[in-house]
């Protein structure tokens, strides 16, 4: 029996679990400088649940996308204009096809993003910096930067205001595409070709995978996420706002990034990506229920995400 | 590896340690923004001259209603003939903007003024210098423009002060910069009566007393310093009743979701929040609709569709405070006008500014936007 167990431990790889080890300490830091401020009341961790929701829908795509060795810069310019043209199509159609409209924005300014970067051999890095300026042009002239207000309820509930039981919609969302992305990432022939691709291209291809396809496909799903946290957005704030998603793209990034995904390509976790997005939300909101001014918030953010990255990439490096 | 957990955790410790220690006045850095624009104010403890106390200009300059700003028919009739020219630089964009820009527009027009130039500096002080460079090369006799950074600005608009064009600012002045010599005027809304609306409308909202919460933007900013500042102060004055429980800032307007929250977890008993401004109050009001709390008022600035609808609904926000964008970009034409005419302008011109709850909604977004109310308010309002 002894023996089993030491040799569970001596067989437990740590660095797989680097994400939770940030995760506890994060959590264990503001439980024990919070205890009395309400940070783990029930109602204080769902908020910092919901408030997250629209990152880590968006990291789970983000993480296919860097796990190809790809990026997406254009993703918070595909919120804004996702939300507005759903809110839009809402106005004089079904919620059905409200939600087809604004996926369909992240379906094809992915598409758009895969074949340029595949065909035209354009790092996506750049190429998504031009489409994210075109989509945000778009999002700004469709309704001459004005504010579309959402009255349909039962879209406000479906897609981020409702709550089931003591559980918001928001959450269950979260879960959802976690789910999925996490079952296609590691339990598809598709999940293993991404990251091959980014782990090794050539290797990839001589090895049949259609390198092309993956990072067309990958572009696509990061958007499409993208799109589909614009919707949330609308729902949650019963209106779209061409400034949605604006500041976003940087903390999706990080939340993939101290989730463990290698920003080189070939390696990373979905559920990770979540939790890195669930830490991002806990220093907000721990650092908020400390009382530090903004200016103090953002020092400290600043430093805890670094050391939560380096923590990450160490391990990943020395693998 | 447990040496580098175990620095990691150290680590952690000190850095958060470290800022809690100097945060320890975070909350109070609203305290200094207060005085600072008390200090602009010499706010009098006499309560009739603190209602109809207007701030004065970014230099002290003492104010002038917009009302007396006037062009006469001959005065039309000359500006035309000089067929100028004329560029907008802005700070941002919006509705807001939009309406400063229609405002300007229809005077021009009267003017026979052309607009060859319109830009969004978007809040960056680079952007906006480069915008009035490349501006220049339009050779416009006029620019009517609100400056990002009074600081920057001072070297951003050389160029067309060298040129000898007709700059007239809005809202912000320029360091260094004297009206009447490399400007004409500032024109502005009334801020501290904006402040004071507010807080107005708030003692009305909750029924002239109980806690409330004050979310306020934490930055330089010569106009959501005074409006924020004069709310608060207005409140400690004049409603003895109602008490400010919490405080807290922020930088980007989509942040004060989490803002709302966490007040919410530490002071459920309030009755009411102030926010600095409309879009930065959307994040706020999903939060309060999230935590099923319609009992909690919000009270914020300017007209916008999202929480104009959420009024009509009877929802969490219950008033607002517009200023008169649409009339600000009027006057800020008609003292280029002035200086074209070699008319003596005075150096800081307030507009006026309207207190919005739902009765006088479809009113108010007529007055400060210059548009009608989008259908989808009118509806909930029953008007349609």
């Amino acid at each position: 029996m002894d023996n089993f167990i030491s040799k569970k431990i001596k067989g437990f790889n740590y660095k797989n679990y680097i994400v939770y080890i940030s995760f506890g300490l994060v959590l264990l830091f503001f439980s024990i400088t919070l205890f009395n401020k309400g940070f783990l009341s029930p109602e204080n961790l769902m908020n910092i649940l919901r408030q997250t929701a629209m990152i880590s829908v968006m990291a789970v795509g983000m993480t296919f996308t860097i796990s190809a060795a790809e990026i997406d810069l254009s993703i918070g310019s595909i919120v804004a204009l996702s939300a507005l043209v759903a809110a839009l199509v809402l106005r004089s159609a079904g919620i059905i096809l409200a939600v087809l409209a604004g996926l369909s924005v992240g379906a094809v300014t992915g598409l758009l993003n895969g074949i340029i970067v595949s065909k035209v051999r354009i790092p996506s890095f750049l190429v998504t910096l031009g489409t994210s300026s075109i989509i945000s042009g778009l999002a700004r002239k469709i309704t001459n930067l004005e504010a579309v207000p959402i009255i349909d309820k039962r879209f406000n509930f479906i897609f981020g205001s409702g709550d089931i039981g003591p559980i918001s919609t928001l959450f269950l969302w979260t879960l959802v595409i976690m789910i999925v992305g996490d079952l296609v990432y590691r339990k598809t022939p598709f999940g293993r070709a991404v990251l091959a691709t980014g782990g090794n291209k050539s290797a990839a291809r001589f090895s049949g995978i259609r390198t092309d396809a993956v990072k067309v496909a990958v572009m696509t799903i990061s958007a499409v996420c993208a799109a589909f946290a614009g919707i949330l957005y609308a729902g949650r704030l019963h209106g779209a706002r061409y400034t949605l998603g604006e500041a976003d793209v940087m903390t999706v990034i990080a939340a993939v990034v101290i989730g463990g995904t290698s920003f080189t390509g070939g390696r990373g976790t979905v559920v990770g990506s979540i939790i890195g997005s669930i830490i991002m939300g806990m220093l907000n909101n721990g650092l908020l229920l400390m009382g530090l001014s903004v200016s103090d918030q953002m020092i400290a953010r600043g430093i805890i995400i670094i050391l939560a990255v380096s923590l990450s990439l160490r391990e990943a490096k020395n693998d | 590896m447990n040496k580098k957990i175990f620095s990691v955790i150290a680590l952690m410790v000190i850095v958060v340690l470290l800022i809690s220690a100097c945060g320890s006045g975070g909350q109070n850095s609203n305290s200094s923004q207060t005085q600072n624009a008390q200090s602009t104010s010499q706010t009098k403890d006499d309560m009739s001259r603190f209602d109809e106390e207007i701030a004065k200009g970014p230099n002290g300059e003492t104010p002038t209603r917009s009302s007396e700003i006037n062009l006469t028919e001959e005065d039309y009739a000359k500006l035309r003939e000089g067929k100028h020219k004329a560029a907008l630089i802005w700070a941002g964009s919006g509705e807001w903007y939009n309406a400063l820009t229609e405002g300007a527009k229809e005077e021009f027009e009267k003017m026979g003024v052309k607009i060859v130039a319109v830009s969004d500096a978007q809040f960056d002080p680079a952007k906006q210098a480069t915008d009035i460079e490349t501006a220049l090369a339009l050779n416009p006799d006029i620019i009517l423009s609100l400056p990002v950074d009074p600081v920057s600005g001072t070297r951003a608009y050389q160029p067309a002060v060298d040129k000898g064009v007709t700059i007239v600012f809005a809202d912000n002045g320029v360091n260094n910069y004297r009206a009447g010599k490399e400007y004409v005027s500032i024109v502005t809304g009334d801020h501290f009566g904006m402040g004071r609306a507010a807080a107005e409308l708030m003692n009305e909202a909750i029924g002239g007393k109980g806690e409330i919460a004050f979310i306020y933007h934490d930055a330089d900013y010569f106009v959501t310093n005074n409006r924020d500042g004069a709310f608060k102060r207005a409140i400690q004055k004049k409603y003895p009743d109602i008490k400010i429980v919490a405080e807290a800032g922020f930088t980007q307007e989509n942040a004060t979701g989490e803002v709302a929250s966490t007040i919410l977890t530490q002071h459920p008993e309030i009755k009411g929040i102030y926010v600095a401004w409309d879009v930065a109050a959307e994040p706020v009001v999903a939060e309060l609709r999230a935590a099923g709390r319609n009992d909690v008022k919000v009270v914020t600035h300017d007209l916008g569709a999202n929480n104009d609808l959420d009024m009509a609904r009877g929802g969490n926000v219950c008033g607002k405070v517009a200023d008169m964008p649409v009339e600000i970009g009027r006057t800020m034409a008609k003292l280029a006008g002035y200086k074209l005419l070699g008319k003596e302008a005075p150096p800081f011109v307030v507009c006026s500014l309207i207190k919005v709850t739902r009765d006088n909604l479809e009113e108010a977004w007529k007055k400060s936007l210059n548009k009608e109310l989008p259908e989808d308010i009118l509806k909930a309002l029953g008007k349609k």
